[in-house]
């Protein structure tokens, strides 16, 4: 019983990892109907400047974290002028290739500048976690999984209970209808990609202290987090985050009952059943296609 | 000078000219409708006054000024609301949210006044009261068009198009419908109204024009556009139109 309560906790950590990454896939899918290839990449863009700013400059390391944030709010808003804004008017496929090809050239920009050698992040506290009753909690751990909750709710009140909230969400439904109402959709996407990139940053450098910085640690989170939209219900907040927990859990408790190896191979054999019995997700069919 | 005036406006969507080289006005005050068949440029000749398609040559003035070239979000903050074909209630919002983005072209205003305003739509709009919380995707197409009719009025606009408010929906919906447009015209908002429905699109006009393969080939008051033979066989022919 202590076993699994402990390995529900690291479980629901990473898999809080999951759902931030996974939140950043659904907002701008919502926005303009494209799937971002490039979304892990922002998550490593933003271990490697924490890096930079908290280990090579040596910033304190709240500083380092807010200047690291504050250039992926920079990045989102470059990658939405030069990889989404042209191809707006396109279909999604031109805009897809794109966001893989931003990908591509991120991971090797960043390979260029910094070369291939891992990184190591160290964590936010100085000490490395405490006991409570038969749970070791890791402190980072807690960290991400409090972050993600506040994150989560925080979105949940601006989406729900500001104007801004429903621009956003209308433009997301209809953007022809939006720019008829007067709401300014190329800002409504700018707002989105800036927010994307952002979350995406804060997820790469929660998880950087438990794994490693390095160039594919991009790919490996977000394949993930695809999957855990997949499960979820593409396009749905409530199934990104419930997806990128259940898939989080799944691959700790495989990995510790059946198969340490085969850890990737567990999310990956849920997601492939979804595709074959549930392709619309747990959360799929609660909104009817265009009405 | 006239509120809204064409001149000479051709849209083209690659070789077809969907519109092709309409003139007309609407002045202040006025229900105008615009009758024509499927296809005939109805739609596209809105669709170029609110900026969603550019027009390849012409001019369309608002005010006296010209409005082309300018994007949808600008065209709308000068008063010119759109209510399109289709309704376009946003799915995932509820009725009273769909409404209050309405005056998402009017800046300055606090959220409570929106709301506020919003919630006097329903005195326009008693039907779709009681479905205020409800998701917009949930209605029928009566309460949709209901909701796309509040959502355009909430722009105060100087004059509301109206794309096919008919269209799809049961007769006695379709009353209603124009009994809310014979509303809005005795409340002074200017209407400029498409329709395929001739006999319900000219009982609430002042004026009508009919439109044929994207040119215009009649204009005139109700009672000319009933009296011309052709015309009527043509358009205005009783049961056949209205279904």
């Amino acid at each position: 019983m202590d076993l699994v309560l402990q390995l529900l906790f690291t479980g629901i950590g990473i898999g809080s990892v999951y759902a931030l990454v996974a939140l950043g896939f659904v907002l701008i899918f919502r926005a303009t109907n494209v799937v971002n290839f490039a979304q892990g990449e922002f998550s490593m863009v933003a271990a490697f400047l924490m890096v930079v700013f908290s280990v090579k400059i040596g910033l304190p390391y709240w500083v380092a974290f807010i200047i690291a944030l504050i250039c992926m709010a920079g990045l989102g808003a470059v990658f939405n002028l030069a990889v989404y804004y042209p191809l707006r008017h396109r279909t999604y496929l031109p805009v897809i290739i794109s966001t893989i090809g931003a990908s591509i050239f991120i991971a090797n920009t960043t390979l260029a500048i910094h070369g291939p050698e891992p990184e190591v992040l160290s964590g936010w506290f100085d000490t490395p976690g405490f006991m409570l009753g038969p749970v070791y909690f890791d402190n980072q751990y807690v960290l991400i999984i409090v972050v993600t909750a506040l994150l989560v709710a925080l979105q949940y009140w601006f989406f729900e209970h500001t104007l801004l909230g429903k621009k956003l969400q209308a433009t997301s439904q209809d953007k022809e209808m939006a720019a008829l109402l007067g709401i300014p959709v190329a800002v409504m996407i700018m707002i989105t990609f800036v927010y994307s990139a952002v979350i995406g940053g804060i997820a790469g450098i929660l998880v950087a202290p438990v794994l490693f910085v390095s160039i594919g640690m991009g790919a490996t989170i977000a394949l993930k987090a695809f999957a855990a939209t997949i499960i979820g219900g593409f396009g749905e907040v409530t199934g990104a985050i419930i997806g990128g927990l259940a898939l989080g859990v799944i691959e700790t408790f495989g990995a510790a009952y059946i198969s340490v190896p085969y850890k990737d191979g567990f999310a990956f054999l849920v997601l492939i059943a979804f595709l074959i019995f549930r392709p619309q997700g747990i959360f799929g069919e609660r909104v009817a296609e265009k009405a | 000078m006239s509120l809204l005036e064409l001149k000479s406006v051709v849209v083209r969507y690659g070789e077809v000219e969907a519109v092709d080289g309409i003139s007309l006005v609407v002045e202040a005050g006025e229900v105008v409708t615009l009758l024509g068949s499927n296809g005939a440029g109805k739609s596209t000749t809105l669709r170029a006054i609110s900026g969603l398609v550019k027009p390849a040559s012409g001019d369309i003035l608002f005010e006296g000024q010209s409005i082309l070239g300018l994007r949808p979000e600008e065209i709308v903050r000068r008063g010119i609301a759109h209510v399109p074909e289709g309704r376009r209630v946003f799915p995932g919002l509820s009725v009273r949210e769909n409404i209050m983005l309405g005056a998402s072209n009017r800046s300055g205003l606090r959220k409570a006044q929106i709301r506020r305003e919003a919630d006097e739509m329903f005195d326009l709009f008693p039907d779709i009261r009681r479905f205020a919380d409800a998701l917009g995707w949930t209605l029928s197409g009566g309460q949709q068009q209901m909701v796309a009719v509040a959502r355009g009025l909430m722009a105060k606009p100087r004059i509301l198009l109206l794309d096919e408010p008919s269209l799809g929906l049961a007769p006695v919906i379709v009353q209603a419908v124009f009994a809310i447009i014979a509303e809005i015209r005795r409340r002074g908002t200017t209407v400029l109204l498409v329709e395929q429905n001739a006999r319900m699109g000219l009982s609430v006009a002042d004026r009508g024009y009919v439109l044929e393969t994207g040119k215009l080939v009649l204009s005139g008051t109700p009672d000319q556009l009933w009296s011309n033979e052709e015309i009527r066989a043509a358009y205005l022919g009783g049961r056949t139109a209205a279904a």
